[in-house]
């Protein structure tokens, strides 16, 4: 049997041992009448597969797929085309006592995840300027659901007396970041309160005032946006904070944070996003992770594991999990999130990922982003037809054009996976794209696309 | 921070840094290199570069295997974690995951580039409708607290459907239930009413009885629970809850003793969670990612998150957003569909026979270790067990002194992994510690018998030197942690990060 050592002996000395004949005797709390019959006619699953064959049929379904790696590609939308450094996969995949390892609930035999857990939140430390991270949520969306109602409660407890139950959702949010919070502000009974962006791309300052009443305890925002522009943050903490709300930001493409203002000079409250860009694969969009980060005097409403230094009996340094009191295995129903296993091995990656490129190199690839962007821009519209949806808008890697619609299947055709068609997300209208650029993608990439739009 | 230590091997990533020392180099740049102030107009600039370490290859490489070594792990340790499936995670699943067609697919690649991946999830979702018997599936949620959460946004929705909505306010959760249990009822907008076991660990059907009504949306229960016991009346159970009209949510953490062995949907439950990364054997990762899809009943299944996966009559596979009843989307995208491939791989080597026979040997090496140990440390419930089996400190505590943390952090110093400890809590245990001990089905008999002969010797002494046991570990990189300072006073990132 596949990855069972026991032999026949060993069964039978350990059967004896309990003093049972068989297997069967040790399930006699299972009615007999709905115990699966071992030749399986009721569960139907194929007969087992050696590794020759599951490596056979793996390649089978690989073969009718088709990747980036197969196209000039300009899909983004949250999920990005980068550049993932070998070691991240060597280190992260191939040493086995960080991939199958748990959580690290026993410092003294775990200081190896403790201190990488301790390191990434270092990392996202340097990037959003915030003093308190945690070590990592599902994705992107999920971490800005929890954003949200952690804005709530921070809001709820300050303002006792009033009752604060409206969330605020400002401007271009990612589509499945807002059908998330959604989801999670019906369920725990949150009013939602959606202010589409204005015509530039950007949220609309004055609906946004209008929608901050009383009732509104946080204003979620993404920057760089889901059409690629860049927010003014500022302002948007500025008329969030003259209400006494809170500011969440989310951040779908994490290079953006080696060039833009840091969320936490800009006076956000709580800053999320979506990890994929740094260090982890694509994988049709999971598993990444989402990144959680605050100002220290919020910590104890944060969710999530968190790792702290300390020292050990004799002084030395050492890592271990900290301010357990805000979590489900000791708070249960009053925890601050129900979350436990996380997406620690991508938040691993990530941290590979930062070092790797460094903060040398972090800088040089943003600037790479943004002048591969800007060259797609001009290379882009330069062409008869085709204009940008919000001209004039500061971008980094994403922007939206507009062209005559029904190209995509010519596109492919040539190779070419343009942006992403907006009228399928319900984000825009027929003709608009969403453009994605990293560093992987060409001069000749976007020649290419541009001469197919002509 | 205090003084950055001699020994390279001791330093942080930004103790090892040095101004200009570089990994990842990039291509020349192939477009006219912008003035970033100027191409991004209007939009405000950070001040300085974020401050990540600068640091070369070879340091970095070395830098974590010296941390890498400091773990104990699957490949390395018996990790007997009680209620995680500590079981062998198979290479093949990462090598076949290491794959362009895998690290290259993108979310928004039309239908026609990923029918492998939608066969896959298709795949996946039958498989898992067959082990828990139930009829419909979703493989979205990343963990399982977060497929708690998603089936209990189902039953809301449900009941909303129904017109129940403000009537059904309370979810049932047996005292000795996960932590995740509690808290995903009070983050779906449920009060979470506590159940007390009956004093054989089972669930108290009389109990049971007084506490539903038409107030009750429905139960979490573990099967088998978090005492490690089978639940010898879960349709009797289901019974009840439906009686009054509420759901019977069933937390699958512990699949790795019964898949194969019955379908949970014939003990009547409407809906269940899997973890994936316990009992289908995605690698832990030191902490995530996992997957926790849920199977459910019909009546629940038009409230599942969108997509869902669709087989068209010509045999190609689609995503199916028309789902007016769903309670909308729970994550980005469709899961985390990288750990789903290391959990069909695993599912598809396994087959039929191979899913029977892991439960089976699951459960063989739990109750050979409850019998071979019962006369050394107090057992909580001495009666046959399911895959896991809960011991405490009572005897060692009354007689040495000695508590079932010291005797978790003597067991590292053996080489093993300790259980899980203190869960289920003390007020479950007879105020005792307990020591939850899951040897899995992938371990052999030597590892099991090794681990036995340890935990004898860690008996004696506690007799004979229990100071030696309770200022263990000894042979770590690390003494015993001060854990409490890390939350009284938390340092939360290295100051060389933020200037
Ligand atoms: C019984 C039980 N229920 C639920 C969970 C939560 O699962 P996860 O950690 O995948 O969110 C766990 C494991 O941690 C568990 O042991």
């Amino acid at each position: 049997m596949p990855f069972i050592q026991h032999t026949d002996e060993d069964r039978a000395a350990m059967l004896k041992a309990i003093g049972v004949k068989s297997i069967d005797d040790l399930y006699g709390d299972i009615p007999a009448d709905i115990r699966v019959k071992p030749d399986g006619d009721r569960v139907k699953l194929n007969p087992s597969m050696g590794e020759l064959e599951v490596t056979r049929h793996i390649q089978s379904l690989l073969k009718s797929t088709k990747n980036a790696n197969d196209y000039a590609f300009f899909r983004g939308a949250g999920i990005y085309n980068h550049h993932v450094s070998t070691l991240a996969d060597h280190i992260a995949l191939y040493d086995g006592n960080f991939i199958t390892a748990y959580t690290p609930y026993q410092p003294e035999c775990s200081q190896g995840t403790l201190t990488t857990v301790f390191e990434f939140q270092s990392c996202i430390t340097a990037l959003t300027g915030f003093e308190v991270s945690n070590a990592g949520m599902y994705d992107g969306a999920s971490a800005l659901a929890e954003a949200v109602m952690m804005g709530y409660r921070l809001t709820a407890d300050a303002f006792r007396k009033e009752t604060r139950e409206t969330v605020v959702l400002a401007g271009a949010i990612h589509p499945e970041y807002a059908a998330t919070v959604k989801t999670y502000c019906e369920t725990s009974g949150l009013k939602l309160v959606t202010v589409p962006a204005g015509k530039d791309g950007r949220v609309d300052a004055d609906k946004l005032k209008a929608a901050l009443t009383r009732e509104a305890s946080v204003v979620a925002i993404q920057s760089p946006n889901f059409y690629g522009v860049i927010e003014d943050v500022e302002s948007l903490v500025k008329s969030t904070h003259d209400n006494e709300a809170m500011l969440v930001q989310v951040i779908a493409e994490a290079v953006s944070l080696s060039v833009l203002q840091t969320p936490a000079e800009a006076g956000v409250d709580i800053c999320v996003g979506e990890g994929q860009s740094i260090g982890n694969h694509m994988f049709m969009g999971g598993p990444a992770f989402g990144f959680f980060a605050s100002r220290k005097d919020n910590v104890r409403k944060m969710p999530g594991r968190i790792v702290s230094e300390t020292t050990d009996r004799d002084g030395k340094r050492a890592y271990a999990l900290a301010l357990a009191t805000r979590e489900q295995h000791i708070r249960r129903e009053k925890a601050t999130s129900n979350i436990c296993t996380n997406q620690a091995l991508c938040a691993l990656r990530a941290l590979i990922q930062l070092a790797a490129w460094g903060k040398g190199g972090f800088v040089e690839l943003g600037r790479q982003v943004v002048s591969k962007t800007q060259y797609a821009i001009k290379t882009l519209t330069a062409v008869n037809g085709v204009e940008l949806a919000y001209p004039n808008q500061p971008v980094f890697n994403e922007f939206v054009i507009k062209t005559k619609p029904g190209l995509d299947k010519k596109l492919i055709q040539q190779g070419i996976m343009g942006g992403l068609p907006l009228d399928a997300v319900n984000m825009g209208s027929a003709g608009e794209y969403l453009v994605a650029i990293t560093e992987l993608t060409t001069k000749e990439d976007i020649d290419k696309y541009a001469a197919a739009l002509a | 921070m205090s003084n950055i230590p001699t020994n390279p091997a001791d330093r942080l990533l930004f103790e090892l840094s040095k101004p200009g020392r570089r990994c990842v180099t990039f291509p020349k740049l192939d477009v006219p290199e912008v003035d970033i102030a100027d191409a991004l107009k209007g939009a405000k600039l950070r001040k300085e570069p974020a401050r990540l370490p600068e640091i070369g290859e070879l340091d970095l490489v070395r830098h974590f295997k010296n941390l890498a070594d400091k773990n104990y792990s699957v490949d390395k340790n018996f990790y007997p974690l009680g209620s995680c499936t500590m079981k062998y995670n198979p290479k093949i699943n990462v090598t076949l995951l290491a794959q362009a067609g895998y690290t290259k697919a993108h979310p928004y690649l039309p239908e026609q580039d990923v029918q492998g991946h939608l066969e896959l999830m298709w795949n996946l979702e039958n498989y898992l409708r067959e082990v828990s018997g139930l009829d419909e599936v979703t493989l979205q949620p990343a963990a399982g607290a977060h497929g708690e959460l998603t089936g209990v946004m189902c039953i809301k929705a449900y009941f909303e459907a129904k017109g129940e909505g403000d009537q059904r306010t309370e979810f049932l959760i047996p005292s000795a239930a996960h932590g995740t249990n509690p808290a995903t009822a009070a983050m779906a907008g449920f009060k979470a009413v506590t159940l007390k076991e009956a004093a054989n660990g089972n669930i108290d059907i009389e109990e049971l009885k007084k506490k539903v009504g038409p107030q009750t949306a429905g139960m979490m229960i573990t099967n088998p629970s978090t005492l490690g016991i089978l639940e010898p009346k879960m349709r009797e159970i289901a019974e009840v809850l439906h009686g009054v009209g509420a759901q019977l949510y069933m937390d699958g953490a512990n699949m790795n003793a019964i898949s194969g062995i019955v379908q949970p949907g014939d003990y009547g439950i409407d809906v269940m969670h899997f973890n994936l990364h316990k009992t289908f054997s995605v690698p832990h990762g030191g902490g995530g990612p996992g997957a926790g899809p849920i199977a459910v009943r019909k009546h629940l299944a038009p409230f599942l998150p969108t997509p869902r996966i669709k087989k068209n009559g010509d045999g190609s596979f689609a995503y199916d957003y028309d789902r007016p009843d769903t309670v909308g989307k729970v994550r980005s995208f469709f899961g985390n569909f990288g750990a789903l491939v290391m959990a069909y791989i695993y599912m598809t080597q396994l087959g039929r026979e191979g899913v029977r026979r892991m439960s089976e040997n699951a459960v063989l090496g739990a109750n050979y270790i409850r019998v071979m140990l019962r006369d050394y440390y107090h057992v909580h419930h001495d009666r046959t067990n399911a895959h896991e089996v809960v011991f405490t400190d009572k005897k060692q505590d009354k007689e040495n002194g000695v508590h079932t943390l010291d005797i978790a952090k003597r067991l590292i110093d053996y080489g093993i992994h300790p259980m899980t400890v203190y869960f289920p809590l003390p007020q479950n245990t007879g105020g005792q510690g307990a020591m939850m001990v899951e040897p899995t089905e992938t371990e052999s008999k030597e590892s099991i018998d090794y681990f036995i002969d340890c935990m004898k010797k860690i008996a004696q002494e506690c007799k004979d030197n229990p100071d030696l046991v309770k200022s263990a570990p000894h042979t770590t990189p690390v003494k015993k942690v001060d854990e409490k300072t890390a939350s009284t006073n938390p340092q939360l990132y290295c100051s060389m990060c933020l200037g």
